[in-house]
């Protein structure tokens, strides 16, 4: 009889033969089988294979073989474990002798990111990150990267308004924080705070948030922690797959179809991926108003394919991500007096009509990436992997005021508009050292041209950046303890050109070491501690050495600073982590980073005159500033299937030179949740729920008093969420309705830039559908 | 069913990414920067015999020096006829942008705020919807003293606002330094 699972997460293939041999009673029963690699087939040595309930444990031996001994009958986890690869975990009713293959999906960071380097069984090595994958995504993802991220705790988003929302992790964001879309480094214009990441959160199938620094694996500038968004790994049975999703949003209306159809070969190792996504959505709605010119229309698709012969992986990947974001007309200001008249009014001057009319102020981004991937397993260990891409990026803006005196082939063109193409190569060295060690040794290229069209904000530029890396993670079958260290140098060469008709003509230099610690101790099998500790540093970038000119929606002037030098960041933390079957989870990250030569906006003592009257001066300012504070996130069980879902935010920030507050950090923020499981029998991979949250976030208390207005009253939003798998004959339907702000309260959120102008969006009712479909 | 017909689209995935990118279609063109904007202002009172222009210019744009601001100097007791025109003064010829602002009346509206001695200006000519414009009005002096005269060139306001002069985005604000006498 032979028998064939997908495990829990679908990584997992598990392949068991039970030859009928004797029965057993007594605790003499053994367990044996062979380690395989699900990608290769081949066998993985010394994998870890522990039977959770008894703690008997043993490790496969070179080809792959384990045997564990002496077991009584009786119902058992499995788990299997090895570097790189995904924890795996089956449940087993031993009755008699068994043998059990166990087929190990290695990590889909290791096989599918070649910036990552792959030496441990979590993305992060060492470092706290967390995780969005499988309903959690799919219920957030049609908000847009920022907004699905909000779900974990430490997270939140900057926003421009409704439609505009940049990832904010512990406090930083923009250009210290970098995302990688399917391992390319996604570069665009990340540098303005009205400038959201071009991603399609559709085509990822988990996103990992890593906190805290991690330049020495990514590149210098991560200070603040990266987003890795990894597509579902590569189709592994031959046939015709995919998935289709349908989702309604009742505030603005809006509607996204997003599919996504994948196939591979029986004979030839080939598989390949289609998907799209698009989107169309209206003006918000407020509890008391409608936001004029709030609509968002979305379209992206990207295709990949992959050829695996034995030893090989070659992957290409296409994407193209175009959306256009509407605007609040009424944000759009001309100088200070306007200002104070909207903050005067704290609401639109209108209370505005429903429209899916997409008028000006608006913003075009489009956004391509080509990625090409070769990958050679040099022996078991050991891989080696080349990677080349190309993006490139066009942003165009269109203020609310046309140009004047336009030609009429011109009447329709941006106020201004940013076109970056930028190339990359990577090689990368994934190796073991001994028994315990592993690591990657590595290094990076890239290259960048950036030129700006009908207007002088920032300087044509472009740049060369070049890194070389090494890490290694000491990691022992049944030792508590976990090392990993990482050491990384990087340069950059930045030429900057013209900027409206100035020739700038200049030449800057950057380069530094990177360096991290990271232990992780295991006090028991429910508690373990990681801490990790480093330095980074982050170049300053164009706008910050060389921007001119005013913004429109804050109705600020900024000037750039082009004697600013690199900040340098010293990053500590501690996180407690423990869990206990089904019964808990928690985690307690407590962080203390001090940046050096933190760049930030220091408003001016005058305000700028110009012939629009006056406008509030920033200018381009560092100084050494400190920001500490704590995660929190937990999970109980509290009667049967009813769950504690808790979680926490607390963050300060610092100038230690100016002895005050820095701006724009984010207040305290509280979550709780209750969630109550059913269903859970028929549908254990994807199990129904219902859930309740209330999200408590205080007043920031700690801002400079430089802002316009102070920052906004604290809030308590309700949510509410049912998630339900049914069974279409034989066709599983994934049904999610969720309402957010199930009360329409009426509230601002200091960290939106619109807060002068509006409040946030009131209640929305959204309806999903999932179908995930396969043919073979 | 037949896996194999999957077999060039499959391969076509592999090899098609290479085509179809983007290009910048900037590069190498040299600088596209210009931007039209307002630079100057130009106040022309017409009246006791005399035509005098005032102006507000800010030379170098935004950022840089502050504009600079005549002083206005007018008789007292005198019927004044006040035409405002913008224009662009960054690259020669000079572009007069009134006729932008005519074009699109309906968009635009020009404010005046006077204090002291300087009376505000009544707007006397209309848009095409027949509400107030402001590039021309008409005053009288009073009394001789000091005074200042605020214009706010504004796009988008709300011209049925009771306050229609608080609602939109400025173009234009200079306030100019009035004397009479």
């Amino acid at each position: 009889m032979e028998k064939r699972w997908t495990s829990l997460f679908g990584m997992l293939w598990l392949v068991v033969g039970l030859p009928a041999q004797l029965l057993a009673q007594d605790c003499n029963l053994s367990l044996r089988g062979q380690v395989l690699n699900a990608d290769t087939g081949l066998p993985m040595p010394y994998a870890g294979v522990v039977i959770k309930e008894t703690q008997q444990g043993v490790q496969s031996d070179e080809h792959g073989h384990y045997q564990i001994e002496r077991i009584c009958p009786g119902e058992y986890t499995i788990v299997c474990s090895h570097l790189g690869c995904d924890h795996a975990e089956q449940k087993l009713t031993l009755q008699r002798h068994a043998v059990l293959d166990i087929a190990m999906k290695e990590n889909a960071v290791t096989l599918e990111n070649l910036v990552v380097t792959g030496s441990s069984n979590k993305k992060a090595g060492t470092q706290t990150s967390s995780e969005l994958s499988g309903v959690e995504l799919d219920a957030g993802r049609g908000m847009g990267l920022g907004e699905s991220l909000k779900r974990l705790s430490g997270v939140s988003t900057l926003n421009t308004g409704a439609t505009i929302s940049k990832p904010v992790i512990q406090g930083l964001h923009s250009n210290r924080i970098l995302i990688f879309n399917n391992g390319v480094r996604l570069e665009g214009q990340q540098w303005g705070n009205e400038h959201a990441p071009e991603v399609d959160p559709f085509t990822a199938e988990r996103i990992t948030v890593v906190k805290g620094a991690a330049s020495v694996r990514y590149g210098a500038d991560a200070l603040g922690g990266i987003i890795l968004l990894e597509p579902k790994p590569g189709r592994q049975t031959p046939g015709i797959g995919g998935e289709a999703h349908l989702q309604g949003y009742s505030n603005g209306r809006g509607g996204i179809a997003s599919g996504m159809l994948e196939g591979r070969l029986a004979k030839l190792p080939l598989s390949g991926r289609i998907q799209g996504t698009l989107k169309r959505a209206g003006n918000l709605q407020t509890p008391n108003y409608y936001l004029n010119n709030t609509g968002v229309s979305e379209s992206n698709f990207s295709w990949s394919g992959k050829f695996q012969p034995e030893h090989w992986v070659l992957e290409t990947f296409y994407s193209r991500f175009f959306t256009q974001l509407g605007i609040l007309r009424d944000s759009h200001i001309g100088n200070l007096t306007d200002l104070s008249n909207a903050i005067e009014r704290g609401r639109p001057l209108q209370d505005g009509a429903f429209s899916y009319d997409l008028g000006r102020p608006l913003q075009k981004a489009m956004h391509e990436t080509f990625r090409v991937k070769l990958a050679h397993a040099l022996s078991e260990t050991d891989k080696l992997s080349l990677q080349l891409s190309r993006q490139f990026n066009r942003r165009q803006e269109y203020d609310a005021h046309r140009r004047f005196n336009p030609l009429p082939e011109t009447l329709d063109d941006p106020n201004i508009e940013f076109e970056i193409t930028t190339w990359a190569a990577e090689l990368n060295w994934d190796h073991r050292l001994g028994r315990n060690w592993r690591g990657a040794l590595g290094t990076n290229a890239q290259k960048q041209i950036n030129t700006v069209d009908r207007g002088a904000l920032i300087p044509n530029f472009d740049n060369f950046d070049w890194g070389v890396y090494w890490t290694e993670r000491r990691f022992k079958q049944g030792s508590p303890w976990e090392y990993e260290f990482g050491l990384r140098y990087d340069l950059r060469h930045l030429h900057v050109a013209e900027q409206g008709t100035n020739n700038l003509d200049e030449d800057r230099d950057f380069q530094n070491w990177s360096a991290s610690l990271g232990v992780v101790y295991a006090l028991n099998e429910d508690w373990k501690l990681r801490f990790n500790t480093g330095s980074a540093w982050r170049s300053p970038l164009v706008n910050e050495l060389y921007s001119s000119g005013v913004h429109h929606g804050s109705a600020s002037y900024e000037e750039g600073n082009p004697d600013l030098q690199a900040e340098r960041g010293f990053n500590n933390s501690l996180t407690l982590e423990g869990s206990r079957n089904d019964h808990w989870t928690m985690a307690l990250t407590s962080y203390y980073n001090l940046i050096n030569h933190f760049i930030y906006l220091q408003p001016r003592a005058e305000a700028q005159l110009t012939i629009r009257g006056a406008f509030p001066a920033f200018d381009y300012n560092q100084a050494d500033a400190r920001i500490m504070g704590i995660d929190w996130t937990g999970d109980f069980t509290l009667y049967k299937t009813l769950h504690l879902e808790s979680k926490a935010s607390l963050l300060s920030g610092w100038n230690r030179e100016l002895d005050d507050y820095l701006i724009y950090m984010p207040p305290l923020r509280f979550e709780q949740g209750l969630k109550w499981g059913f269903n859970e029998k028929k549908q254990a991979d994807h199990p129904s729920f219902v859930r309740i949250s209330a999200l408590w976030v205080l007043q920031q208390k700690q801002a400079p008093v430089t802002d316009y207005a102070p920052p906004p009253a604290g809030f308590v939003r309700l949510d509410a969420e049912l998630f339900h798998t049914l069974m279409w004959g034989k066709q599983r339907l994934e049904v999610g309705i969720s309402v957010f702000n199930l009360l329409n309260t009426e509230y601002w959120e200091y960290l939106n830039r619109f807060r002068y102008f509006s409040a946030e969006p009131g209640r929305n009712l959204s309806l999903r559908l999932k179908v995930p479909f396969n043919f073979t | 069913m037949k896996i194999n017909a999957l077999k060039l689209p499959l391969l076509a995935m592999l090899v098609l990414p290479f085509l179809g990118c983007e290009k910048d279609d900037d590069n190498g063109n040299g600088p596209d920067n210009e931007q039209e904007l307002i630079t100057k202002v130009t106040l022309t009172f017409t009246g006791g015999g005399q035509t005098l222009p005032f102006s507000a210019e800010d030379k170098d744009g935004d950022g840089g020096k502050a504009p600079v601001i005549d002083n206005i100097t007018l008789k007292a007791n005198t019927d004044y006829k006040l035409a405002a025109t913008f224009s662009h003064t960054l690259h020669t010829p000079a572009e007069d942008l009134t006729i932008e602002v005519k074009n699109e009346s309906n968009d635009h509206l020009v404010c005046y705020v006077a204090t002291g001695a300087m009376t505000s200006p009544a707007i006397q000519d209309k848009d095409s919807a027949g509400k107030p414009l402001g590039l021309e009005s008409t005053f009288k002096t009073g009394a001789a003293g000091a005074g200042t005269l605020k214009i706010t060139l504004k796009h988008k306001a709300d011209k049925s606002n009771a306050n229609a002069c608080g609602t939109g985005e400025t173009d234009v604000e200079a306030t100019f330094n009035v004397t009479v006498q």
